[in-house]
């Protein structure tokens, strides 16, 4: 076996040595380089030759003539070289800093979603970078928008940015506050490239996210559009509850208590239903779209990838302080929220019939036991510690119960 | 696409009024009937005035002879003094609009951090028109008795040292290529000079297709045998290049 010198103390082996190099073939190679320098040099087996060398309390017998014996390991265990080899890398890492050029800060398009910024990074600098006062041609604008108009300027409308600014905080407190009561928010982004916006902001604020066509119907049909999908019942500390598992398969579906949408044009349909069905919505209101759709309106440019994912990171920021306050909350006794009536109802019926059922199985017994004894002739015996019947479906009072959908496999990504 | 078009809605503003009537108003009164999840949300913060029009931000000043007030309420053109800068830089420099410029900003404070009277270039802004028209501007505001011309002359000359320097660096650079072994693509010219020989060979194929129809005609036209110089008298040199083609040709 031939063995070349192949830089083991420097390059790149120094910072992440192979775990397959045994500690004799290190201290051969060592001692090697030492001595020659860039020679090959054919040696023997290095595992027989260390065998040889370095164990004098080995056997004194050859292996090879005992049949009991065991075979030579092919992969010497090599020692946890981790924590030297990080630390090397560090030290090479801070001297090599220096070296170089400095390369400035620019933007990247993956900032907002690295970083996203919350309801109190909320500047005019931030909304003008992210081309959030771009409106349309003049041509096309809907006049009910002219007061979010700040003026004109090569052909298009300029928002005003204050106006966008103001609207933003205000959507943002009402999505803290929705989250805080533990409603159900939904962000809704139908164009292409608004899925990514769409999934952070959801997986922030602890919502749900839409980023296809809205089915139309799916609120005002939703007992024919939306049964069978999973549902789960939280308690206030949003741990899951087992038990109602009956209830989840007989009850209506969810509807949002928020939706948010990032192009209203194209979800008029959507809007309309949360219009009959009262529930609010907050859009993103360009100069070309109809503010009456929406029950809280922020100006601003929606065909601007950058200025939507800046608004959707302001919205899930919110709604994730939003779920935290209420946590935070439910851990000291205080809960803003009452338990569904649907769920309410559902588990006193329930509770009532598991302990009729009870009722009536303890006097089955009894009865049973009655019998019993005047058929063998002796007295009957009293049950000793009857306390309450644990009943099927004995709910623990005191305790808030809300219905909420399950986590998908995406939410991680 | 067909839009639909913009029908004016009252019921997204008017959720909790609709929803107040509901719960004041049951049909069965003494059935509980719980307040949703947003109720006091939008009790507390309330939607936003819609549809009104109020006074748009005023950018010029109205005239006092105008008595009707009938485009009182539209949005104004935005106006900037350095707009007529623009236009003159512009009109004296227009291949600088040929020029690709980055709009993109990083954080929206590039304003904050020029200092237009230390010249004109500014970190994280590149060197275009606009950098001379906004130093020409501090010129003509913070250097008492500077006029518009004069500010205009010094500033533009600076301009035109750092476009120099720019040049100057690109033609350093493309012999420090060459000489390390690097070679670049055909210059315009070199490609203007082949486009024109590539016309100048299918004129030449027109021609030799013209004149063989001609010919033909001719000789439909005349029985007898065609003279050839009474034909074409001024064609001589048209001939022989056929000759010459007819030769290369074979």
């Amino acid at each position: 076996m031939i063995i070349r010198e192949f830089g083991v103390r420097q390059g790149r082996k120094a910072l992440a040595a192979s775990l397959r190099q045994g500690p004799a073939c290190l201290r051969q190679l060592s001692s090697l380089s030492s001595e020659t320098s860039g020679t090959p040099v054919a040696v023997a087996d290095p595992v027989l030759q260390s065998t040889l060398k370095t164990s004098p309390e080995a056997k004194k017998t050859p292996s090879l003539f005992m049949q009991t014996a065991k075979p030579a390991r092919k992969r010497p265990v090599a020692p946890d070289t981790t924590k030297q080899d990080w630390e090397d890398a560090q030290a090479l890492r801070k001297s090599m800093r220096g070296v170089g050029t400095t390369v400035q800060p620019v933007y990247s398009p993956n900032d907002v979603f690295r970083n996203p910024p919350g309801p109190k990074d909320v500047t005019l600098e931030l909304l003008m970078a992210s081309q959030a006062h771009m409106g349309h041609h003049t041509s096309v604008w809907n006049p009910a928008n002219a007061r979010y108009i700040h003026g004109i300027r090569q052909g298009i409308h300029i928002i005003s940015l204050e106006e966008t600014a103001a609207h933003l905080r205000r959507a943002a407190r009402v999505v803290e506050e929705v989250a805080y009561r533990g409603g159900l928010i939904l962000f809704v982004g139908t164009r292409p490239g608004q899925t990514q916006i769409v999934t952070q902001s959801a997986r922030l604020a602890d919502a749900c996210h839409l980023f296809t066509k809205w089915t139309p119907g799916t609120i005002t049909n939703s007992d024919k559009i939306l049964p069978g999908l999973p549902m789960k019942i939280v308690d206030q500390h949003d741990n899951e509850l087992e038990g109602f598992d009956q209830h989840l398969m007989e009850r209506r579906a969810l509807v949002p208590d928020l939706v948010v949408c990032l192009n209203p044009l194209e979800n008029f349909v959507m809007l309309h239903e949360c219009g009959l069905a009262n529930i609010p919505t907050i859009g993103v209101i360009d100069t070309n779209t109809e503010p009456t759709w929406v029950t809280y309106a922020i100006p601003a440019n929606d065909d601007s990838l950058r200025c939507l994912a800046v608004i959707g990171s302001v919205l899930g920021r919110a709604g994730e302080a939003g779920n935290k306050r209420r946590l935070q909350d439910a851990q000291k006794g205080v809960v803003a929220w009452e338990t569904p009536q649907a769920i309410s109802t559902w588990t006193k019926i329930h509770g009532k019939r598991a302990e009729w059922a009870a009722r009536a199985a303890r006097e089955a017994a009894e009865e049973q036991a009655a019998r019993e004894a005047a058929l063998s002739g002796e007295e009957p015996l009293e049950k000793e510690g009857e306390g309450e019947v644990e009943t099927e479906g004995r709910f623990r009072r005191g305790q808030n119960f809300r219905e909420r959908r399950p986590p998908r496999a995406s939410d991680d990504s | 696409m067909v839009r639909r078009p913009a029908q004016r809605q009252v019921r997204p503003a008017r959720i909790y009024q609709t929803v107040t009537t509901l719960m004041d108003h049951r049909v069965q009164p003494r059935i509980k009937v719980q307040k949703p999840v947003w109720y006091n949300v939008v009790e507390s913060i309330p939607p936003s005035e819609v549809v009104t029009r109020p006074l748009p931000p005023q950018h010029k000043t109205w005239s006092p002879k105008i008595r009707k007030a009938s485009r009182l309420f539209q949005p104004q053109q935005l106006v900037f003094e350095e707009d007529a800068l623009r236009k003159r830089f512009f009109k004296d420099h227009p291949w600088e609009l040929a020029r690709p410029r980055m709009i993109i900003e990083a954080d929206g404070k590039d304003a904050h951090r020029c200092d237009w009277s230390k010249g004109l270039k500014q970190p994280g802004i590149p060197l275009s028109g606009e950098s001379v028209v906004q130093r020409q501007l501090w010129r003509m505001h913070n250097i008492p008795g500077m006029t518009q011309e004069e500010a205009y002359d010094l500033t533009r000359k600076e301009f035109y040292r750092l476009r120099q320097e720019e040049d100057i660096e690109r033609r350093v650079a493309v012999e420090e290529a060459r000489m390390v072994g690097s070679y670049f693509g055909q210059s315009y010219l070199q490609v203007g000079m082949h486009l024109e020989d590539l016309e100048h060979e299918r004129w030449k194929k027109w021609a030799l297709s013209e004149m063989t129809k001609i010919r033909g005609e001719q000789q439909e036209a005349y029985s007898g045998t065609v003279d050839d110089a009474v034909a074409d008298p001024q064609d001589e040199d048209l001939e022989q290049l056929t000759e010459t083609i007819k030769e290369m040709a074979a």
